[in-house]
């Protein structure tokens, strides 16, 4: 088996899948990465066994097919500190030893058999659903949610995005049972009702590699897999299993009270006066009067305080309620709009946070839980 | 040489003072024919243990922690007064406003012990002088006897005070280069927190005194009890660094609770275990703390005492809290044996507020608690609770 191919191009494709290696990974030959080419394409796949990325190259010069298994980390070294040019892989087929033959030199290293790589699973066609969705929208999706989902191995649906298709919309949902993102897509929609809860890592494995791709991504899944195809890529992976929390009924649906906030301004704010809450709890006060909202935080242990006014349009009772500020903080940044909308009905019942200026082909909400302020 | 010379260096003027039979003074008092009688504080049924006694008493053998109903046996002709901790605490807060009145740096030990630090003030009235006078004035205001031990640190100040109350001066000053010749005659008994089992243990070992003790090597009292052996060893060498602090933060907030008749009701356990729970987790949220660790304790009628303890996330909500501790009592209590005392403590206390959860808090349950602790900060703690069944 030989092939030539860029240096650059080739280390750009493997850094993207190289992410699906486990650092503690359960095989040996898991950490390799296997090397398929047939005819003049070069597929290169990396997995967990949870999650298996497989992306394709053009090659140049090839001379027969085969499979092997290349060990990542000195792959991925020696194309790191190379300059662009074209290599000239050689491998042989009977001792699996790999030559690369560079401008300069050679570097040689023996390969793993591709045999003991992993089988990917298939698609099981009878119980599978697909649909097809642009790039850009499945990236904004898995961004606007990724940041909400939580790290509890007791509860591991929480661990994910749940994507609900259904005839009106897509649905992105992510929480960590404190903050709750709810992300909908009415531009996208499929024929069918079903959804599948996708785990952390391949979210964020897709997250990496979706901004390079242009033109629609094919989604497959069945009960237990699921699977992207990318223009360049394909990322498999199992799906969580379990039943995501009924979400839309933790969503408060009478909020009298009503702020529209500077966003950037709030988010600002946030950042100078939370230095001073208390470093346990992270507890900081909105307290919301007619076009005004004072955020205030203290801690007791160090007796330091701070608070900052902020002109608000508000509708509704005056009122006070206490956040984890790095909660608030993360729900400011991942929202676009300049202005947000702050809705809530009292200090113990979750606020509504909105984006001031809306599309017509998405919706946008954000949830958050208060901190209990003791009376 | 080392523990010479970090005795050396400690340069500290240390008072520790201390109350005498502190209850009892209290209720003499207020019932001056209670003098010179013997007198017994503590819970009045047959269960009660006796909170405090006077010398008179002690001389029948009753001390304090004994079950009332020995205590009677010992001294049939004792006056037993139920005792009320109002009151006593009322009389501590006055002896605590003489302190801080005349002395900087104080730390209210206990009800009725104080630490005063005078390091300092020795250039201008000589501090035992100065001592000598305070205890004078706390006398002379309060009517509440008094003794003191006034030496560089504070576990030879305590110790001091203890063998000042045997004397009739009540009162005695270690100086620096007395701490050894005072601390090596004695027993290791006398080493504050050494408890009756490192005491059975030591004695095993054949230490008595505390000069055997500061003279054992130091990685064997390591290797024996842990950390807590160094801790000793540099105590029984006169050598303890601890400040005395003004304000200490409290670690674990518990509540126990002795049986009327000692019982195997499973269902009364998990009823005491309720309330106890709510009791603390209202505690909690009025100082405005969370918990990450519950400790279940249990005593048979034997005697025999258990614990269990577990982990948990931050919190400061009754149903949480509850459901852990019945938790554990189930798994604690596997001796189908008479059970005496029941005890609830937690642990890992950080201050700050709760987090609510979207899936598990429901609002009404946080305004339901909200509720209750106003209905308790205004009517007092029993004012309502949780019904049983």
């Amino acid at each position: 088996m030989k092939f030539v191919v860029s240096s650059s191009e080739l280390l750009s494709h493997l850094q993207a899948i190289s992410r699906a290696i486990s650092t503690k990974s359960q095989l040996p030959v898991l950490d390799c990465f296997l090397i398929e080419l047939s005819g003049n394409t070069l597929s290169m796949t990396a997995s967990d066994l949870e999650v298996t990325m497989t992306t394709t190259l053009e090659t140049d010069e090839t001379v027969e097919e085969g499979r092997v298994a290349f060990p990542s980390k000195m792959l991925l070294e020696i194309l790191k500190k190379l300059p662009e040019q074209p290599l000239t892989f050689v491998v042989d087929s009977n001792t699996l030893g790999v030559d690369i033959q560079s401008e300069r030199g050679k570097y040689n290293f023996v390969g793993q058999p591709a045999d003991d790589y992993p089988n990917l699973p298939q698609v099981e066609e009878d119980k599978a659903s697909s649909m097809r969705v642009p790039a850009s929208l499945l990236l904004t999706g898995i961004t606007k949610t990724l940041f909400a989902t939580a790290d509890d191995e007791l509860r591991p649906v929480m661990n994910g995005i749940l994507f609900e298709c259904s005839p009106e919309n897509l649905t992105f949902v992510a929480s960590d049972s404190h903050k709750l993102v709810r992300y909908q897509r009415l531009d996208a929609k499929t024929e069918f009702e079903a959804s599948f809860i996708l785990p952390k890592k391949p979210a964020s494995l897709l997250k990496n590699v979706l901004p390079r791709e242009d033109g629609d991504v094919q989604v497959e899944f069945d009960n237990k897999n699921a699977f992207f195809t990318l223009p360049n890529y394909r990322l498999v992976c199992r799906l969580v299993e379990g039943n995501y929390p009924t979400y839309n009924a933790v969503i408060p649906q009478d909020n009298p009270n009503r702020a529209v906030v500077d966003r950037v301004d709030l988010a600002n704010t946030l950042g100078r006066v939370s230095i001073f809450s208390s470093q346990s709890s992270n507890l900081v006060k909105l307290h919301y009067s007619s076009d005004e909202v004072m955020v205030s935080a203290q801690d007791l242990d160090f007796s330091v305080s701070a608070f900052e006014k902020l002109r608000c349009q508000y509708d509704g009772d005056e009122m006070e309620i206490g956040f984890k500020s790095s909660f608030l903080a993360d729900i400011l940044e991942n929202i676009d709009s300049s202005n947000i909308i702050i809705e809530m009905s009292d200090p113990s019942r979750a606020a509504i946070v909105l984006p001031f200026d809306k599309n017509d082909f998405e919706d946008e909400l954000m949830l958050l839980m208060p901190m209990m302020i003791n009376a | 040489m080392r523990t010479e010379e970090e005795l050396e260096a400690d340069k500290r003027q240390i008072v520790h003072i201390d109350l005498d039979t502190f209850f009892v003074s209290v209720e003499r008092l207020q019932n001056s024919s209670l003098l010179g009688k013997p007198v017994i504080v503590g819970g009045l049924s047959d269960r009660g243990v006796v909170s405090a006694c006077s010398y008179e008493a002690r001389h029948f053998g009753v001390h304090s922690a004994m079950p009332i109903r020995m205590a009677r046996q010992l001294c049939p002709h004792a006056v037993f007064i139920r005792g009320d901790m109002d009151t006593y605490s009322r009389y501590s807060n006055v002896v605590t406003d003489i302190i801080a009145e005349a002395v900087p740096v104080y730390e209210k030990a206990s009800i009725d012990e104080h630490y005063l630090d005078l390091t300092g003030m020795d250039r201008y009235f000589g501090t035992y002088q100065f001592t000598r006078e305070l205890r004078q004035k706390i006398m002379r205001e309060s009517g509440l006897p008094i003794s003191f031990g006034l030496s560089v640190n504070k576990t030879v100040s305590k110790i001091a005070t203890g063998e000042a109350k045997s004397g009739p001066e009540r009162e005695l000053y270690v100086q620096r280069e007395q701490v050894k010749p005072f601390l090596n005659p004695l027993s290791i008994r006398k080493i504050p927190m050494l408890g009756p089992k490192t005491f059975n243990l030591l004695r095993n070992m054949g230490v008595a005194k505390i000069e055997t003790l500061s003279q054992l090597p130091p990685d064997i009292m390591e290797r024996v009890l842990g950390k807590n052996g160094i801790d000793l060893w540099r105590k029984a060498n006169g050598i303890d660094p601890s400040p005395v602090e003004r304000y200490y933060e409290r670690k674990s907030i518990g509540s126990e609770q002795t049986f009327e008749s000692d019982t195997t009701d499973l269902r009364q356990l998990n009823e005491w275990l309720v309330r106890m729970t709510e009791k603390l987790a209202f505690e909690l949220r009025t100082r405005n703390k969370l918990t990450a660790c519950v400790v279940v304790k249990i005593r048979y009628s034997d005697f025999d005492t258990h614990t269990i303890q577990k982990r948990i996330a931050y919190t400061a909500f009754d149903h949480v809290l509850i459901q852990e501790a019945k938790d554990l009592l189930q798994r604690l209590y596997t001796r189908r044996v008479l059970v005496r005392l029941l005890g609830v403590r937690f642990t890992h206390l950080v201050s700050g507020s709760q987090q609510l959860s979207l899936f598990e808090d429901r609002p009404e349950q946080v305004q339901l608690y909200q509720a209750m602790d106003r209905i308790r900060k205004r009517f007092g703690g029993d004012a309502v609770g949780r019904a049983c069944f």
